[in-house]
């Protein structure tokens, strides 16, 4: 946690704590802080709440006490607070959640227009340079239903780059993808990781969370149980519960743990 | 060669069918039948030759619509405004339904329930002899507002199940974008509930063209009235209301092929 002490919090969570109605305790007594530029990989088995925990990093969510603070702000449940931090906080779904009606053009040019005020001619060109960043110049007229998975993907994560968030999440990007296309999305979001972009980031990708992590948060039952630096997390993991998880993830026992199996997933 | 490849196959069918055939004729030859003893009966003479005046005819300012037509036309006008009316109390309803004020859930669903638990013709009275005279409200008006009152609630409920079908992810990634609860029913709901509905509402339409009958009653000329009127001037009752009913079946059953086509190609595409 040294690597980026010098550098201010985008994130901060105190102590929150969210209960689902019928009594599911999702997140139990939670903090963190993310810095700028960090790249924050949250991983755990299903049910754990890291999903959870993002959605209430943007307000998807209600959290029951506690406190959530984004870049100075405190997330508050006025409508107008949220949609303040929601511009300044990017997400990607798992299942893309495009806009079926609209061209992929159209679902990135939409927030920008609605919620920022640019002229269609503005957006229009941040859009195409967004599409360029993302690889798919030529896919600006074509509807969601005619992209692949891996082009829907992308063309979401262009859709939340467009409203220029100080913080990217993203919520399983890669877990609905077939494994050819894993890899595209992976390389965009490796490239917002170089260029600096702060990001939270949910995934099952070990290969993903070494390359580009900074830090590795292991969650279980609604709390965090391991919060280590990417080398150290996967190299000394110091909790029991993790080295297992990370055994039944990587399909192998622990010391074969030395980073050459980590890459399972991409490699296929 | 063509009509050798199908011609077996018709008689075939014909074969297989010819109980449904028999049947068929039967049913026709029942008709005719009880029409043939009604007029007999009543002593009735029919006089198809003296009804086309009352749908059009040639004077000396050229074709004029005769009270049929023209009552098909204020038909037309009362659905259609009522139409527009209706679409917009409906969509209002849904929406006030669905949010999270509790007094905006309580008076729509007051208003629907209401309306479905009372019936149209005392709806069409109440506002003309109640709610009108207040108002300011013509027959012409008020007929319109009881409709598309009526209408409304029925479309409102159309409105809700198209909106709650679209799926919870839409709204979270409009939501995450930053966009308002109100833009994100503008620009990302409606448009795709609209899509989904489309056959639903289009029948809402055949039944305000069917419904509007019902605004003969508060002496508005409609397509009804003007019936009654031309039954009672020429006693030619047979005439004038099978007439009146081929129109209206003509303009509505052409409408539900439609909706039943839009039905159909709508579910291919999703």
């Amino acid at each position: 946690m040294n690597i980026s002490q010098h550098r201010q919090d985008i994130i901060t969570v105190r102590d929150i704590v969210k209960t689902y109605p019928g009594g599911l305790l999702a997140l139990d007594h939670v903090s963190l802080t993310v810095r700028q530029k960090e790249v924050v990989v949250v991983i755990g088995p299903s049910g754990s709440g890291k999903s959870t925990l993002l959605r209430c990093l943007n307000g998807l969510e209600d959290i029951d006490s506690g406190e959530i603070i984004i870049d100075g702000i405190p997330l508050d449940a006025t409508p107008r607070n949220r949609l303040a931090i929601r511009t300044e906080v990017g997400m990607v779904f798992q299942s893309f959640n495009l806009f079926p009606h609209m061209t992929a053009l159209q679902n990135i040019n939409l927030a920008q227009e609605q919620v920022r005020g640019k002229s269609r001619q503005e957006a229009n060109e941040a859009t195409m340079a967004l599409l360029a960043r993302v690889g798919l110049t030529d896919k600006a007229q074509a509807y969601p239903a005619q992209l692949s998975g891996g082009q829907q993907q992308r063309v979401a994560i262009a859709r939340a780059l467009a409203m220029h968030p100080k913080v990217m999440l993203f919520d399983e990007a890669t877990s609905a993808l077939d494994p050819e296309t894993i890899g595209e999305v992976l390389e965009v979001m490796k490239g917002l990781a170089r260029d600096g972009m702060t990001m939270v980031v949910v995934t099952h990708e070990m290969g993903f969370a070494r390359e580009a992590g900074d830090r590795v948060i292991f969650m279980e039952n609604g709390r965090i149980l391991e919060d280590a630096s990417s080398a150290d997390f996967f190299s000394n993991p110091r909790q029991e519960r993790t080295r297992a998880f990370l055994g039944q993830i990587l399909c192998g026992p622990i010391p074969g743990l030395n980073g050459t199996h980590l890459n399972m997933k991409e490699q296929t | 060669m063509n009509s050798r490849a199908t011609s077996p196959t018709f008689v075939r069918f014909l074969v297989a069918h010819y109980r449904d055939f028999l049947l068929y004729g039967l049913l026709l030859g029942a008709v005719a039948w009880f029409i043939a003893s009604g007029e007999q009966g009543t002593g009735y003479h029919w006089k198809w030759y003296r009804m086309p005046r009352y749908l059009i005819q040639f004077t000396e300012d050229g074709w004029v619509l005769g009270p049929l037509l023209q009552g098909l036309i204020v038909t037309f006008k009362i659905s259609g405004l009522s139409l527009i009316l209706a679409m917009i109390f409906g969509l209002t309803t849904a929406i006030f339904r669905l949010s999270d004020s509790f007094t905006a859930r309580l008076v729509a669903k007051g208003y629907v329930e209401f309306i479905r638990n009372t019936p149209l013709l005392t709806q069409i009275f109440f506002i003309y002899y109640v709610i009108g005279p207040v108002f300011g409200l013509d027959a012409f008006g008020s007929a319109v507002l009881a409709l598309s009152l009526f209408e409304g609630a029925y479309a409102s409920e159309i409105f809700r199940a198209g909106i709650v079908s679209i799926h919870k992810g839409q709204w979270e990634a409009a939501y995450s974008l930053g966009l308002s609860r109100q833009d994100t029913y503008r620009r990302v709901i409606i448009p795709q509930a609209l899509r989904r509905i489309l056959p639903p509402l289009a029948g809402v339409g055949v039944t305000l063209i069917k419904d509007s009958s019902l605004a003969s009653t508060i002496a508005i000329y409609e397509l009804t009235q003007r019936g009654n009127i031309v039954s009672s001037d020429t006693f030619m009752v047979f005439e004038v209301w099978f007439t009146v009913a081929a129109i209206y079946l003509a303009i509505t059953f052409p409408l539900s092929l439609l909706v039943a086509e839009m039905g159909k190609r709508m579910r291919t595409a999703d």
